[in-house]
């Protein structure tokens, strides 16, 4: 059992004192800066890397790997306290999660996503050790034919989870579509509508926007509740801290399915982990016996992404630990991380650095016991915050979002477009439509242009590629059916809905 | 609440002849980004042979925007829906003036002063701020950010005007 | 409530005429104070690596600590044009590469800064060979098979690069330009996705620079025709040169080098270029820069001058190259 002496000798290396420290420091430093809106996990493990450089290269993995599923579990704080979600993979996570806060249920809430986690954390682990190398070849399998039509699917997936009309949703899609247009052109480098400003040449950051139509919007809209909003969620009574046992007997099976469908969509680079949240939250509203309590705080809403995106944080070190290839740019850090330690991650990796894999396996594990312990405690002290008084909450917000921003890039201009994006969300919000779609727009946008010309490239033009490689043509079917059921019962539904969605 | 704006008369004539204002002004603004989209790409080449062009996809969202604009302001015009909310000016007018100065100033002055001048202009956003409280408040939280952004998490960023350092 | 919004207005006059101050740097004591060094990619990439090697020594002699920046945006240009317009006191630096400070000049016609124009040379620190790889069922067998069958199948092949003005995309089109090839360029985003695609056999082949393909290389999941260096590389020894291959017409190598704003004083500019040698010559150094596949570059090549002769002739290089393609 080949298996098991590699795993004994990953916890061999993973419980080392050192290796432990480096794992609990990087999973408090990941938790810190998940929680602090505005940095994201990529710009965390950026800003983080040199520390490292001077510790062992084991440790100093362990930690950087601490941090990034630390960040996952900090990132769901902000997402359901304040609604602000730093990453494209917890956006959905704000859906319920801010509202179950608003109701008082912010416990429950932050404990299931930590609960959801863990579990996930643990059955990707697993994975990792036993399926890693076979799992390999889905990695491979997918060529840009395949990623577009995942592309798509995606995009179908924040038709399903608006919870009012369809087609401002789609209307919204199309617009984050649009906003991720701006930039570079991947293919000929061309400059699109970024008016030679030179920090739009790339585009629009995910951080930038998020912060702006999430963050910034919903302070704007608060003030203008005036005081109406801060006495909503201070004086509420809060409701307890931990999940009741219906809150649990109702997560449970979206635990499960949320870490199944996020282990597998983290294995694919780029892209899979904010698809799993999303393909997860939709998965649960679509099985849901009453879909309309999605999106005015369903447990099953946060429980199931929060597992999923934790499951696709994990999995995604799959191509890196079998291939060698970084799969998203956080891994990419991780490469190089490794090669400053002259250490270059390739196919035989496994093989050449046992103590590096199998310690770093072993170690998530640790790491995600210990988040456990960590965060649990921590949900007393995060639904006290609740109690400060919005009108000291709300500048320390702006602050901390604007530290945040300005830290991605060092570049002030991002703080303005953010604070414009913000105007934009309040004036969305004033009708109606919905900014969850928007982002999702705006992340798979650029992803699925390219796919779709990489695609058309390599087939010289012929769109049958689309539908002739199976796979591919496997998740357009699943698309086309989940837009009939997404559409058709709204059709009928509209004019309710209307009313419902009138009351902010 | 002395934020509460005064009806526009705008509003009234669309309360004649629109069902549903909030979506209808809202499809029409979607048209206007939709149509300033296409003319901001109009300059990108478009599709050239097999492959796409620079142009192609945003020129293609664009029309597609215009079209659910048109589609959500068709809504808004037929059915019975919500009037356009109140906005107020307060909040939003302070908040992006403190957003505005911390880019601003960052870099000339420095986190700690950027940081507490923008949290105090953040507080005048409410009518609800205690100014001594709101002072003590900004000082700690500006004392915070100062010892956990370029210490603990290594940011490099400027702590103090650039005129007392150099 | 009036009160205090004059009181913010008075305190916004106040600092902004306080900013408007400017206190002139000496160079006599140079440094005195913490150096910033931009580098115009992510940290954790091959620029971010070298620099990070080097400054840590440079830091030491120097007795300033260096901070580095990651400035990531438009191939670097971003980044380089704001250390083009940074003070030009000796304490912002940049590391520039090949692609910032010679491809940039033909790819971005609206380029904010020119290399030769607003920049001191400082010191070459480290060059990067580039290799011919090609996924490993690709028929050709050595470099010779490869020119032929990339010039028979022209309409065929397709050739992967990192996005456009990368080092793989600037190469490509190079080694494109002498074999008189215009395969279908697929553009990914960084170099970690087109490896994905040549692994995978998504693609047939491109040019990248060694430090990811080693591994890929050795474990037979690509593999390489010839490295465009004068000579052999000693982490890959059986991997033959161009010349050596038939096709010694392609040159490349990345190279990496600090820049100061023009105008830093010369004193300033050889204390930094004296530290950046001294970084060089230690043997740990040099150790770390090795084990990257870097070629350290040979001591009549660390003067600004010949920093000032390369990156001319680099520009001369890439812009008939690359101009055609943007």
């Amino acid at each position: 059992m080949e298996l098991f002496a590699n795993l004994a000798h990953g916890f061999a290396v993973a419980l080392s004192p050192i290796n432990l420290l480096m794992c609990l420091i990087g999973a408090l430093v990941g938790t810190l800066v998940g929680v602090l809106p505005g940095i994201g996990t990529i710009a965390t493990v950026a800003m983080l890397l040199p520390i490292t450089f001077g510790l062992p290269p084991v440790g100093a993995l362990i930690m950087l790997a601490g941090i990034y599923y630390g960040a996952q579990y900090g990132g769901s704080t902000t997402s359901i306290l304040v609604n602000i979600p730093g990453e494209a993979t917890s956006v959905v996570t704000a859906l319920d999660g801010h509202q179950m806060a608003r109701q008082g249920r912010a416990g429950p809430a932050l404990a299931i996503a930590a609960i959801g986690s863990f579990f996930a954390g643990c059955v990707a682990t697993v994975l990792i050790a036993v399926l890693g190398a076979p799992l390999t070849k889905l990695a491979l399998a997918f060529g840009p034919a395949e990623y577009f039509s995942l592309m798509v699917l995606g995009l179908i997936f924040a038709v399903v989870l608006a919870k009012g009309s369809v087609l401002k949703a789609i209307a919204m899609i199309v617009f984050g579509l649009l906003l991720s247009m701006v930039g570079s052109d991947i293919e000929t480098g061309a400059s699109r509508m970024a008016f030679n400003i030179p920090e739009l040449a790339d585009g629009l950051g995910f951080a930038t926007v998020a912060m702006g139509v999430f963050g910034f919007a919903e302070i704007i809209r608060n003030l203008d509740a005036g005081a109406g909003m801060s006495r909503d969620l201070v004086q509420q009574k809060i409701t307890g801290l931990m999940p009741t046992r219906k809150d649990l007997m109702d997560s449970a099976p979206a635990i499960v399915r949320g870490t199944i469908l996020g282990s597998i969509l983290g294995i694919l680079p780029g892209g899979g982990a904010v698809i799993a949240s999303f393909a997860a939250y939709t998965l649960e509203k679509k099985i849901a016996k009453d879909p309309s309590r999605f999106g005015r705080g369903a447990i099953e809403g946060v429980a199931s992404p929060e597992s999923a995106n934790n499951a696709a944080a994990q999995t995604s070190f799959i191509p890196l630990l079998t291939l060698g290839i970084p799969p998203n740019a956080v891994m990419a850090l991780m490469v190089g991380a490794m090669t400053i330690h002259g250490i270059v991650p390739g196919p035989q990796v496994m093989v050449k650095q046992p103590d590096l894999v199998w310690g770093m396996i072993a170690s998530m594990w640790i790491g995600n016991l210990m988040l456990i312990i960590i965060n649990l405690p921590l949900v007393g002290i995060w639904v006290r915050l609740l109690r400060v008084p919005y009108r000291l909450m709300f500048p320390s917000i702006v602050i901390f979002c604007a530290i945040g921003i300005y830290s991605v890039n060092n570049a002030p201009v991002d703080v303005v477009l953010a604070g414009a994006f913000g105007l934009v969300g309040y004036w969305l919000i004033k009708h109606d439509f919905e900014p969850a779609p928007l982002l999702l727009g705006m992340v798979l946008g650029p992803l699925m242009e390219e796919n779709l010309r990489r695609a058309l490239l390599i087939s010289r033009g012929d769109w049958s590629v689309f539908l002739s490689r199976p796979l591919s043509a496997v998740l357009l079917a699943i698309a086309a059916g989940l837009l009939v059921l997404a559409v058709l019962p709204t059709l009928r539904a509209k004019r309710d809905e209307v009313f419902v969605e009138s009351e902010g | 609440m002395s934020d509460t704006p005064s009806e526009a008369p705008v509003k009234s004539i669309l309360q004649k002849w629109v069902r549903g204002p909030q979506d209808f002004v809202g499809g029409l603004v979607m048209m206007a980004v939709a149509l300033f989209a296409l003319w901001a790409s109009s300059d990108l080449q478009g599709m050239h042979g097999f492959s796409f062009g620079a142009g192609t996809a945003p020129r293609m969202f664009a029309v597609l925007l215009l079209l659910l604009g048109g589609a959500v302001a068709l809504m808004g015009l037929l059915n019975d829906g919500p009037h356009i909310a109140a906005y107020s000016w307060r909040g939003p007018l302070f908040v992006s003036a403190a957003i505005v100065f911390f880019a601003v100033s960052i870099r000339p002055l420095g986190l700690v002063v950027t940081a507490f001048a923008s949290f105090m202009i953040a507080a005048l956003g409410s009518e609800e701020t205690k100014w001594l409280e709101a002072t003590i408040v900004g000082a700690c939280l500006t004392l915070g950010c100062a010892l956990l952004f370029p210490y603990v998490l290594g940011l490099p960023m400027p702590m103090f005007p650039r005129f007392l350092i150099q | 409530m009036m009160s205090v919004r004059s009181l913010a207005g008075a305190c916004l006059s106040a600092f902004a005429a306080l900013g408007a101050f400017a206190v002139p740097a000496s160079a006599q004591n140079y440094p005195t104070r913490t150096i910033t060094m931009i580098v115009p990619f992510a940290a954790g990439g091959p620029t971010d690596v070298i620099s990070r090697i080097v400054t840590a020594h440079m830091a030491q002699t120097l007795g300033q600590s260096i901070v580095i920046e990651n400035v990531v945006g438009a191939g670097g240009t971003t980044a380089t044009t704001r250390a083009a317009r940074a003070a030009n006191d000796g304490y912002t630096l940049v590391t520039g590469h090949m692609g910032t400070h010679a491809a940039s000049v033909p790819l971005y016609p609206k380029l904010a800064y020119h290399p030769e124009k607003d920049f001191e040379p400082v010191a070459l620190l480290a060059g990067t060979p580039i290799l011919i790889l090609a996924r490993k069922d690709f028929p050709p067998k050595d470099l010779k098979e490869f020119v032929a069958y990339v010039r028979a199948n022209a309409d065929k092949v397709n050739a992967a690069h990192a996005g456009i003005g990368s080092v793989s995309h600037a190469s490509c089109e190079l080694l494109n330009s002498i074999l008189d090839v215009k395969p279908v360029g697929v553009p990914f985003n960084g170099t970690g996705p087109a490896m994905n695609a040549l692994v995978a056999g998504q693609v047939d082949y491109m040019c990248d620079q060694i430090v990811n393909a080693v591994p890929q290389i050795n474990a037979g999941t690509i593999k390489a025709y010839a490295v465009a260096t004068a000579e052999r590389n000693p982490s890959l020894p059986n991997v033959p040169t161009t010349a050596e291959a038939g096709l010694p017409a392609f040159q490349a190598q990345a190279w990496n080098a600090i820049f100061a704003p023009k105008g830093t004083s010369p004193a300033i500019i050889a204390t930094l270029n004296a530290a950046a040698i001294k970084a060089l010559d230690d043997e740990n150094v040099r150790k770390r820069l090795l084990e990257l596949g870097s070629v350290i570059p040979a001591p009549t090549h660390r003067t600004p001058e010949a920093l000032a002769t390369l990156v001319k002739s680099e520009i001369a290089k890439w812009t008939p190259v690359l101009k055609p393609a943007s």
